[in-house]
């Protein structure tokens, strides 16, 4: 240890003299405080608080100098090829099979048998898994013997370990019985044994016996397995398949005949996974394929070369979510499956030494089950909103505002997929949108939720639809429209199109509607709320689009719950400009600018196709995409009054904040509403939703004076 | 005159659900690269709720399909499900009632199929989209039973020209869709629609080409 450097400084006042730190560089790190830095770090295993005391420097510092080290190639950080071989094919097959886990254990060591070494891992797995109050159930085999062997938990209470078939005769070790004993014994758990042959004589044995109360307990309990661990045996002429005497060898042939690729818990399976028929069906007595795939979690443990053709059938099946293999069965089952990304990430990452300073594999989400998240979104979106809004009848897809529709008013109708909130459930209440319809991620809705709304929102003056412009809104509001009219609800449509990035103006129809939504439906819920018909309501509504202009830039692509991974990625230096909502690459990529620089780049797009006269008045939106923090927002938003202000465009009303959103993307788009009088009027007039309350004018008047 | 059987083909609707559901991330990862990334999963949630309804049924070909296309239209949303939604329901109704499906009532059913999706979507061959598998699959189809093939040479031309059309894609430049945004920067990569639209071509066909009879 070097303590003694760290001595004379320690919590001194010499901490803040950082360049006579570095004066005073131990002579054996040569002149260099990186060098320095990352001996005291790696070699003495200092933390970055000690080491920052002993070289008199901050502990940012002795951050940045890691951190820097790594990228000037002064510190190579390696993991063993082997070893990070199987994680690579272990990160792949968990992509590309969508599997909750996967564990592979690196090839090479052969100083052990493969066996015992799945079991050793699958034990590893199992015991990450199995919690108090299971019900595991087991398939026999030499691996999951292994694992047996090699499981140790002790803490665990309420745990049921059920044989998973029934049994074979006991000519070899790893019969069902001693496998699911050893199984259960490993970790102290109650052992409920299957007490019948696997195999029977004829189809009435079986069935008499599943009739015996004795053994339909046992299988009661195995229904009940949350968990199962089982091996998969492929049918190549010597394995244990046909060794083991669990099968007789002529009905064995039959179902090689009709393409079986692969064995798991006795059942047969095809090379894509599916059953294949045959003369032990019905004489088999154990748990089918289709319980074994109701079954919550299922780990397979399998490896060897030979098992490739069962385990991808296994995969395909469904059958696994957790896989147990090793690293050259699991590159096999890869490449098999059309694969060919592997060899070129498997070379690449072992002679590329630096580890890239991206350490994170996905992104930091405040989640449950990633599949719930709209619900439970919703859930607590509609109770947060209770007195703005309310769901039509069961379903959350559908929402109507509190005392919005009424007889002889115009329904309004808004919608689009989620991930943008508070768009387009913010905009929901008196004075605003009477309904919205909400669809998955990036996603439009169906046509029954829309028709919902639409029946909920109509008071018997029609109803407008106002929605943004992409292939799915349009299909699916146009299905809805058509069904609504047959009910006697007319209906019109405004399409939002104010990204004027997406298009050029020759092409002002294919563009896509964004942020401006905003004013589009502020401006359509004060027309339906002022008792205008449904022309004047659409045509209005049809001005305030013609006259909104958007340009959006994004520094990050956004990440979907699923894969908590950025949809793609925008290089360190980079921007994508005319980004949309959807996390979709913006119309073009450069280098980012300054804050200033940017929202002049945006702000000439706009002027451009924004025909403003000194003395017009404007309404300008700085929306974020998400990530970006008002403190960036107010940097624009400054910015773009400056631009407006030198051409004597007066701001009637400005909103700066998170208005409509695209998940976790990093960005930020600007919003102008070129006004008219007609349309300053229907901006000011009054509404209250979850996001956007405007007071009537008297009661600004009196908060003025 | 090679026929295959209505009522015991339901088992292709489910098959076609497990192929989409394997491709799920797939799907997705293509879509990303110019889309929003979410296609093959909708598309996979969708399938897994037909098959999940049509599971121990045993129900013919035309009902499962009547099954998936309504699921799709009415559940899933997005622009797929409309799509894929007009296109199984249009497919379920040409062979509702058809006992023996031969290669005259496999045409008809994919030109419903196709008229139903241009009905609602205004996609072109060449505008990178699941009528650039779709198209070319049906006219392939209807050449090679013109030339006196047989049902099954007919259905395997069907499915070399799906894929060929998924191919077509990469060189393509959007022209619907979300990715039409991006003009030139939408070539070299695949479109997840038209890849999608091979994978079903190429289940449906193939379960009915091991059926025929």
């Amino acid at each position: 240890m070097v303590l003694k450097t760290s001595a004379p400084r320690k919590g001194g006042p010499g901490r803040g003299t950082g360049p006579e730190g570095i004066d005073t560089i131990p002579l054996r790190y040569g002149d260099d405080p990186y060098v320095w830095a990352c001996w005291l770090y790696y070699e003495d295993g200092m933390t970055q608080g000690e080491i920052a005391s002993a070289m008199g420097v901050s502990r940012a510092t002795v951050n940045s100098y890691l951190a820097d080290a790594r990228e000037k190639g002064i510190v190579n950080i390696s993991i063993e090829p082997a070893r990070l071989a199987s994680l690579t094919i272990a990160q792949e097959l968990k992509r590309h099979f969508g599997l909750a886990d996967c564990l592979v254990v690196p090839n090479g060591d052969d100083s052990r048998p493969l066996i015992g070494r799945l079991g050793a891992a699958g034990a590893q797995a199992l015991s990450k898994m199995i919690k108090s109050g299971d019900t595991l159930a087991v398939a026999w085999g030499r691996t999951i013997l292994s694992v047996g062997e090699h499981l140790e938990m002790g803490s665990l209470q309420d745990v049921t370990v059920v044989q998973a078939t029934g049994g074979t005769t006991a000519s070899f070790a790893y019969t069902p019985e001693l496998t699911t004993a050893a199984v259960a014994r490993a970790i102290s758990a109650r052992c409920v044994n299957i007490t019948a042959p696997a195999v029977v004589a004829s189809a009435q044995m079986h069935d008499m016996l599943l009739a015996e109360p004795l053994i339909r307990e046992q299988f009661d309990t195995l229904a009940r397995a949350n968990r199962i661990v089982f091996g998969i045996s492929s049918l190549r002429p010597n394995s244990t398949i046909h060794t083991s005497g669990f099968f007789e060898s002529v009905p064995l042939q039959h179902y090689l005949a009709k393409g079986a690729a692969g064995v798991l818990a006795g059942r047969f399976i095809d090379e894509r996974g599916r059953p294949v028929a045959g003369p032990l069906d019905d004489r088999t007595i154990g748990i089918s394929l289709e319980m074994l795939r109701g079954i919550g979690t299922r780990v397979a443990v399998a490896g060897g070369f030979d098992k490739v053709p069962a385990l991808l059938a296994a995969l395909r099946g469904g059958y696994v979510n957790v896989l147990v293999t090793d690293a050259a069965t699991g590159a096999g089952i890869l490449r098999a499956d059309g694969v060919t990304s592997l060899d070129g990430k498997l070379s690449q990452r072992q002679k590329s030494t630096p580890v890239a300073n991206s350490y994170r594999s996905h992104v930091k989400k405040f989640l449950n089950n990633p599949n719930d998240v709209v619900e439970e979104m919703l859930d607590g979106l509609i109770a947060a909103h209770r007195p703005y809004l309310q769901p039509i009848g069961t379903s959350h897809r559908a929402l109507v505002a509190r005392n919005g529709p009424r007889p002889g008013k115009v329904g309004l109708v808004i919608g689009g997929g989620t991930g943008h909130e508070p768009c387009f459930v913010g905009y929901v209440g008196k004075g605003l949108a009477d309904a919205v319809a909400l669809g998955n991620i990036f996603s439009s809705p169906p046509p029954d939720p829309i028709v919902k709304c639409a029946v909920a929102a109509s008071g018997g003056a029609g109803v407008l639809f106002v929605y943004g412009n992409y292939a799915g809104d349009v299909m699916n509001f146009e299905m809805a429209a058509e069904l609504a009219e047959e009910r006697g609800i007319p209906i019109r449509t405004v399409l939002t199109t104010d990204d004027i990035a997406s298009s050029p103006v020759e092409d002002k129809e294919g563009r896509r509607g964004v942020a401006g939504n905003f004013f589009v439906f502020k401006v359509a819920g004060a027309a339906c709320d002022l008792g205008m018909t449904l022309g004047e309501c659409e045509a209005v509504t049809r001005k305030a689009n013609d006259r909104t202009y958007t340009v959006g830039v994004a520094l990050e692509s956004c990440s979907m719950p699923q894969t908590r991974r950025h949809n793609f990625e925008i290089g360190p230096d980079d921007m994508e400009l005319g980004m949309g909502i959807h996390g979709e690459p913006g119309v073009s990529r450069e280098r980012v600018r300054t804050a200033d620089e940017i929202v002049d780049a945006i702000m000439d797009n706009i002027f451009k196709e924004m025909k403003a006269e000194p003395g017009d008045k404007v309404a300008v939106l700085v929306n974020s995409f998400g990530a970006t923090p008002l403190m960036e927002l107010y940097i624009l938003y400054r910015r773009v009054e400056q631009r407006l202000a030198a051409k004597n465009i007066q701001i009637e009303a400005n909103w700066v904040g998170h208005y409509c959103t695209s998940l976790d993307m990093v960005g930020a788009s600007i919003s102008i509403l070129h006004l008219d009088r007609q349309l300053t009027g229907l901006l000011h007039h009054p509404c209250r939703t979850a996001i956007l309350t405007i007071h009537a004018p008297e009661a600004d008047e009196a908060a003025k004076g | 005159m090679q026929t295959f059987d209505n009522a015991s083909s339901g088992a292709i609707v489910l098959s076609m659900a497990e192929r989409i559901v394997e491709n799920r991330a797939y799907l997705s990862e293509i879509d990303g690269k110019i889309g929003d990334g979410d296609h093959g999963v909708n598309m996979a949630k969708g399938f897994a709720m037909a098959a999940e309804r049509l599971k121990g049924k045993d129900a013919s070909l035309s009902e499962s399909l009547d099954t998936l296309g309504t699921v799709l239209m009415t559940e899933i949303g997005g622009s797929m499900g409309p799509l894929y939604g007009v296109m199984f329901t249009e497919f379920a109704e040409t062979l509702q009632g058809i006992e023996k499906i031969d290669a005259a009532t496999y045409s008809r059913m994919l030109h419903a199929g196709l008229a139903g999706i241009q009905s609602i979507g205004s996609a072109k061959v060449g505008d990178k989209t699941l009528i650039d598998a779709l198209a070319p699959a049906v006219e392939a189809f209807d050449t090679t039973t013109a030339a006196n093939k047989s049902f099954g040479e007919a259905l395997e031309a069907l499915v070399a020209a799906a894929e060929a059309g998924r191919d077509s894609t990469i060189n393509l430049v959007a022209k619907i869709g979300r990715a039409s945004r991006l003009g030139e920067r939408s070539l070299g990569v695949l479109d997840a629609g038209a890849t999608s639209c091979a994978i079903i071509l190429k289940e449906l066909s193939g379960g009915a080409r091991e059926r025929l009879a």
